[in-house]
């Protein structure tokens, strides 16, 4: 059995303090709005757009009220008259065209890890444009996203 | 059934103080540490998408911490360079540790030299001792290998315990 270091045991009286009370808030805020009104679809993607959200949000209440109403068969107080205005106002997307266009890159230099390997950073900028097509009303909607990355490159030889 | 969100909490609760104490190491205060761990559960959140929506694996967490340390260390440098003529005073209550102990000389000692201590021996002590890696998953975090991994702790405990002896003579001879 391994027998702990006197400096182990001296470490063992001291311990991490915990995120602040603000710090665990913003976190867990996060957390919540991540998780939020958000359906999975294999059509449409979420997006950051406030109005885009507001009809995903819209789409999350209805699959609700449909869910609800495939889980819990008519013998557990069945109420079809709220289910059905969920299912007649349910909006229908469909994604029918996605797009990544770099707008514009920036060398960020070498990045030098402790261990000695050494790595090139590449800061991009990226628009991510989604065609969403509205079909009952046939209108598209272009939803832009941009998103900034960095991209690591290994160097292995100069 | 719970929550994703409410299992990342939980997960959150349990192992906050460890990702926040290995942040640290990539921070000038608590503040920009607590923004990295919110940063690196972010991009843990989306990692975890296509793997179930479960809170991650530590080493993982540690590895993505680094990795958003490495970044804001580069562009912090950049900033510094911009703004030389700003004098920054360090917070004096500002510890990475806390010891269990009232008055607990040597924990305090320990405390300082830890925070002092090189990088690439801190991280390895913070990930071995309060993270709880084995050096198998610290070899994975750092892609060295586990007998490097091993080493670095134990030539760390070895300038700690170097320190506490010296800083108990200071204080000795000063008495």
């Amino acid at each position: 059995m391994h027998k702990p270091d006197p400096v182990e045991t001296i470490l063992a009286r001291l311990m991490p303090p915990g995120l602040s009370a603000q710090g665990q808030c913003d976190i867990e805020t996060m957390l919540d709005e991540l998780t939020g009104p958000v359906v999975e679809t294999p059509s449409v993607r979420p997006s950051s757009s406030p109005w885009f959200r507001r009809v995903i949000g819209g789409m999350g209440i209805a699959a609700a009220g449909v869910a609800a109403a495939m889980i819990f068969p008519q013998e557990s107080n069945p109420s079809p008259v709220a289910a059905a205005p969920y299912q007649e106002s349910r909006p229908e997307f469909s994604l029918i065209g996605e797009s990544d266009r770099i707008e514009y890159t920036t060398d960020e230099g070498w990045l030098e890890y402790s261990d000695g390997s050494t790595m090139r950073a590449m800061r991009l900028t990226v628009v991510e444009e989604n065609s969403i097509m509205d079909e009952e009303t046939g209108i598209v909607m272009q939803v832009s996203e941009p998103r900034e990355e960095v991209l690591l490159m290994p160097v292995s030889a100069f | 059934m719970e929550s994703p969100s409410s299992a990342w909490k939980q997960w959150l609760a349990e192992n906050g103080p460890r990702l926040l104490l290995f942040a640290r190491g990539w921070s000038n205060c608590r503040q920009d540490a607590e923004d990295l761990v919110q940063e690196a559960i972010l991009r843990m959140w989306h990692h975890q998408a296509d793997h179930g929506g479960r809170p991650p694996d530590l080493p993982l967490v540690f590895s993505t911490i680094r990795f958003c340390g490495l970044n804001h260390h580069r562009s912090e440098s950049r900033r510094r360079k911009r703004e030389e003529s700003i004098i920054y005073l360090n917070d004096f209550q500002d510890v990475w540790l806390d010891p269990v102990l009232e008055e607990d000389e040597e924990a305090l000692i320990l405390r300082e030299a830890v925070q002092n201590l090189s990088q690439k021996l801190r991280e390895v002590v913070v990930m071995k001792f309060w993270g709880g890696l084995t050096f198998l998953q610290i070899s994975e975090t750092l892609a060295i290998s586990p007998n490097t991994a091993a080493s670095r702790y134990r030539y760390a405990l070895e300038q700690l315990a170097h320190e506490l002896r010296r800083m108990k003579e200071v204080r000795h001879a000063q008495a």
